[in-house]
Parts: structure tokens; C-alpha cells; sequence
């Protein structure tokens, strides 16, 4: 064992965890945004809003990740002319893909908010959006506090099938420099300690919430 | 004023909740709706300020027809304050911006002003101290005062009670009737859901008992508890009144 070698290596692969962190953050703040458009167009009674998020969820959590990233990378040059860039054709296959899971979640925090809420906020001349932006999601993304947490660590995990494309996040440069040393059990068990205490910080985050919103509802 | 013209309105195939109810109440007046579970009472209340869609008939309030298709739905709610059995304040604001969230929302209120006029208000109601309070920190009187401060504070022309006492501790009941009856004396238009005999007593205009989506009886408080002439109503009060 010599794990001089993640030492001597270590500036290098940090620069990819920065790229997987940045990644992480871009595909939660904008899944979390599609996700709530969705979710709100899956509990609407407008047809024309319904069929369409329903049809777009079901479709996305029907197939792998790592095809739909193949797919926006190969078929975005097809379709519009030009090539992605690996980064961006990353985050663009993470948010759609994750979008659908946190319409998910998203959907049923808003249905178990109880409908009288609704009720007071349109008796009080509020309109559906307002009622929608005032009312139900603050309580609603509330209660999924947990769930969502859980949903960017996985996330964060996810991340690393952007390797399929080339980008050189950090499970590629932790790959890229074991291809030069040939130093597989130092550098990947290295690796999965640095994905097991992101995770786990995500996860205690997620528990010290849950915690918190139980005092906060009694 | 409300009118309510052979409202007619039914839940999927068969099920009737409401069959021809027709009901003038003019401005300042306060009307109570009595009547067994089921009856139809809330579900008449909330076609008044469009909760409720109906299927026949027309609710006029103030000259505006709640269902026509010109009718801006969310100004006329504004104009009419609405107060729930189970208070449904917003848990996770304060007392004040439950009360302030619609005035500076939909009047366009600024902060400051909806602040001072939400302190009036809640003087008024008896609980100026629970302003910074959240509803998780009230008892279930202070909630339902809360809640009627919420609606007073759009400054209603109508004010719609839909059971406000019925998920209440019996020594608080009589704090929020207090409220309601300054309100009726001060010359609010009241409809109130209620089988709060002694208030219906007070403060009533006129008294409506319903029975299977139906209105059975109606008439002033006192030809309603010393005359009642259908049997049901009869027989309904004999049961409520012991």
C-alpha cells in the first residue's frame, strides 16, 4: 500500500470534487425548480398542464441516468447543429432527469398539506399562485425537508456518471490518475471515503431537520 | 346583500347536497343556519363567495353574480371574510402576518399600514398581546379570534361563519361569541353556521334549519324556537336544546 501517491495527486483530483460539488449544487437548485413547475402542473385540473407532467415523469424515471446523459450529449448536435460541452450537457441531462424524482417528491408534500389551507387563502381573495407561493409550498417544502435531502445526496452520487462523456469530475481524475500510477485500491478507496463523508454529512443534515421540524410542529 | 336564487348543486351522479334554496339576506343582517351533519349548511355557505361550484341557480352578492363567467372571483372573496371550524391559520406565520398576508397580497397594502391597522384589529378581538405569537403557541379561542382578525382585516362588507365554535374547549366558546356578536351589533353582514342556540338567540335576524340539502324552516329567532312549524325542525330542536 502507498498512499503517497494520493498525496503527490491530491491537488489534482480536488479540483474535480470542485466539479462535482458545483455540478451537485447547479442539478439541486435547478431540478428543485422543474421539479416544482412539474409537481404544481401534475396536481392542476387543466388538462392541457396535467397530461404533459405526468407524461414527462413517468418517461424520465422509466430510464437510467446514464442514457439520458448519452442521449443530450449525442442527440443535442443532431438536433440543434452544434456540440455541448461536456459540462453543460452534464447539468442539463442531471436537472432533467432529477426534475422528474423531485416533482415526486415535491407532489405529494403539497398534497399533504390539507385543503383548508387552500380554502382560507382563496376566501381571502388570494389567487392560486399567491395561495400556491404563500400558503402551501413554505409548509409543504417544509415537510419534505427530509426527502429532499436525501434526493441530493443521491445526487452528489449520481455526479459521477458524468465520467460516460468525459467529464473530469472527481471519480474521472481519481480514474485518470490510477491509469498513470496503476494504484487502483489506494486511489478508489480513497475515493469512496470522500464520497462516504459527503454523503453521510448530507445524510446528518437530513436527521438534525427532521429533528428540528418535529419540536417546531408541536 | 346576498341573493341566492334555486341553487341547486350535486356531487357526482345522484347525490343531492343542496335542492332549490332560495334566500334573500340584505346588508347588515345576521342570518344563522342550523341543522343536522350532512345537511348541506357549510356547502351553502361556500357557493356564497365561490368555494362551492353549483350546478343550477345564481348567488348574487352586492349586484355581482359569483358564477358568471365576467365576474372577477378573487376581488369579490376580498370583499367577503370567511372563518373556519378548524381556524386554518397559516402554521408557519406569526398571528400578524396571518392577519397581514391578503391586505398587502391583494389590496396592495403597504406593510406598515396593514402592521398598525392588523394591532387595531387585534385589540379589537381582545388578544393585542399574541401578535408575534405563532398558531402552534395558541390556545384554540385565540385561534379562532386570530382567525376572525384575519378576515376583518380586509376590511369585508359579508362575513361567513362556517362552525366557528364547534372545534372549541367549551370555556372558550363564549370568548369568540363575543367577538361575533359585537360584530353583528356593529351592523356586519353575518351569515353563521352554527348550533349555538344562545347566539342565534342574541344576535339572528332570521334562522334557517336544513335537512338534506334542503331549507326546512325559516323565520325570526322567535317565531324559530317558540313556533316552529315543521316537525323536523321540531324535533331538531327538542334534541340541540335538551
Amino acid at each position: 500500500m502507498d498512499f503517497e501517491v494520493i498525496a503527490r495527486n491530491f491537488p489534482f483530483m480536488l479540483g474535480g470534487l470542485a466539479l462535482t460539488i458545483q455540478l451537485a449544487l447547479i442539478t439541486l437548485a435547478g431540478g428543485l425548480l422543474l421539479g416544482i413547475i412539474l409537481a404544481v402542473a401534475r396536481l392542476s385540473s387543466r388538462s392541457w398542464l396535467y397530461y404533459p407532467a405526468t407524461a414527462y415523469v413517468h418517461f424520465f424515471r422509466g430510464l437510467p441516468l446514464i442514457l439520458v446523459i448519452f442521449w443530450i450529449y449525442f442527440l443535442s448536435p443532431v438536433l440543434t447543429g452544434r456540440s455541448l460541452n461536456e459540462f453543460l450537457a452534464a447539468v442539463v441531462s442531471f436537472i432533467v432527469f432529477e426534475a422528474a424524482y423531485f416533482a415526486e417528491i415535491i407532489r405529494a408534500g403539497i398534497q399533504s398539506i390539507p385543503r383548508g389551507q387552500a380554502m382560507a387563502a382563496h376566501s381571502s381573495g388570494l389567487t392560486s399562485f399567491q395561495c400556491m407561493r404563500f400558503v402551501i409550498l413554505p409548509q409543504a417544502l417544509r415537510n419534505m425537508i427530509p426527502a429532499l435531502v436525501t434526493q441530493a445526496v443521491v445526487i452528489f452520487q449520481d455526479t459521477s456518471l458524468a465520467y460516460v462523456i468525459g467529464l473530469r469530475e472527481f471519480l474521472r481524475r481519481v480514474n485518470l490518475v490510477d491509469a498513470r500510477e496503476a494504484r487502483s485500491v489506494e486511489l478508489y478507496l480513497f475515493a469512496g471515503l470522500v464520497y462516504f463523508i459527503f454523503c453521510s454529512i448530507g445524510s446528518l443534515c437530513s436527521q438534525r431537520l427532521e429533528h428540528r421540524r418535529e419540536r417546531n410542529s408541536l | 346583500m346576498i341573493e341566492i336564487r334555486n341553487v341547486s348543486l350535486w356531487y357526482g351522479a345522484g347525490h343531492k347536497a343542496l335542492e332549490d334554496i332560495n334566500e334573500t339576506i340584505p346588508g347588515g343582517r345576521t342570518v344563522v343556519i342550523c341543522g343536522p351533519s350532512g345537511s348541506g349548511k357549510s356547502t351553502l355557505l361556500r357557493c356564497v363567495n365561490g368555494l362551492e361550484h353549483f350546478q343550477q341557480g345564481e348567488v348574487v352578492v352586492d349586484g355581482i353574480s359569483v358564477q358568471a363567467p365576467g365576474t372577477d372571483i378573487h376581488k369579490l372573496r376580498s370583499n367577503i371574510g370567511m372563518v373556519f371550524q378548524h381556524f386554518e391559520l397559516y402554521p408557519h406565520m406569526t398571528a400578524m402576518d396571518n392577519i397581514t398576508l391578503a391586505p398587502v397580497q391583494v389590496r396592495k397594502k403597504p406593510e406598515k399600514d396593514a402592521r398598525e391597522k392588523a394591532m387595531e384589529i387585534l385589540d379589537r378581538v381582545g388578544i393585542p398581546g399574541k401578535a408575534f405569537k405563532y398558531p402552534g403557541e395558541l390556545s384554540g379561542g385565540e385561534k379562532q379570534r386570530v382567525a376572525i382578525a384575519r378576515a376583518l382585516a380586509m376590511e369585508p362588507r359579508i362575513m361567513l361563519f362556517d362552525e366557528p365554535t364547534s372545534a372549541l374547549d367549551p370555556e372558550m366558546i363564549k370568548e369568540v361569541l363575543d367577538v361575533m356578536i359585537d360584530l353583528a351589533r356593529a351592523g356586519m353582514t353575518m351569515v353563521v353556521v352554527s348550533h349555538e342556540m344562545g347566539f342565534a338567540r342574541e344576535v339572528a335576524h332570521e334562522i334557517i334549519f336544513m335537512d338534506k340539502g334542503r331549507v326546512m324552516e325559516k323565520g325570526t329567532s322567535h317565531e324559530f324556537f317558540n313556533h316552529p312549524k315543521n316537525e323536523r325542525t321540531r324535533q331538531f330542536l327538542s334534541r340541540i336544546l335538551l
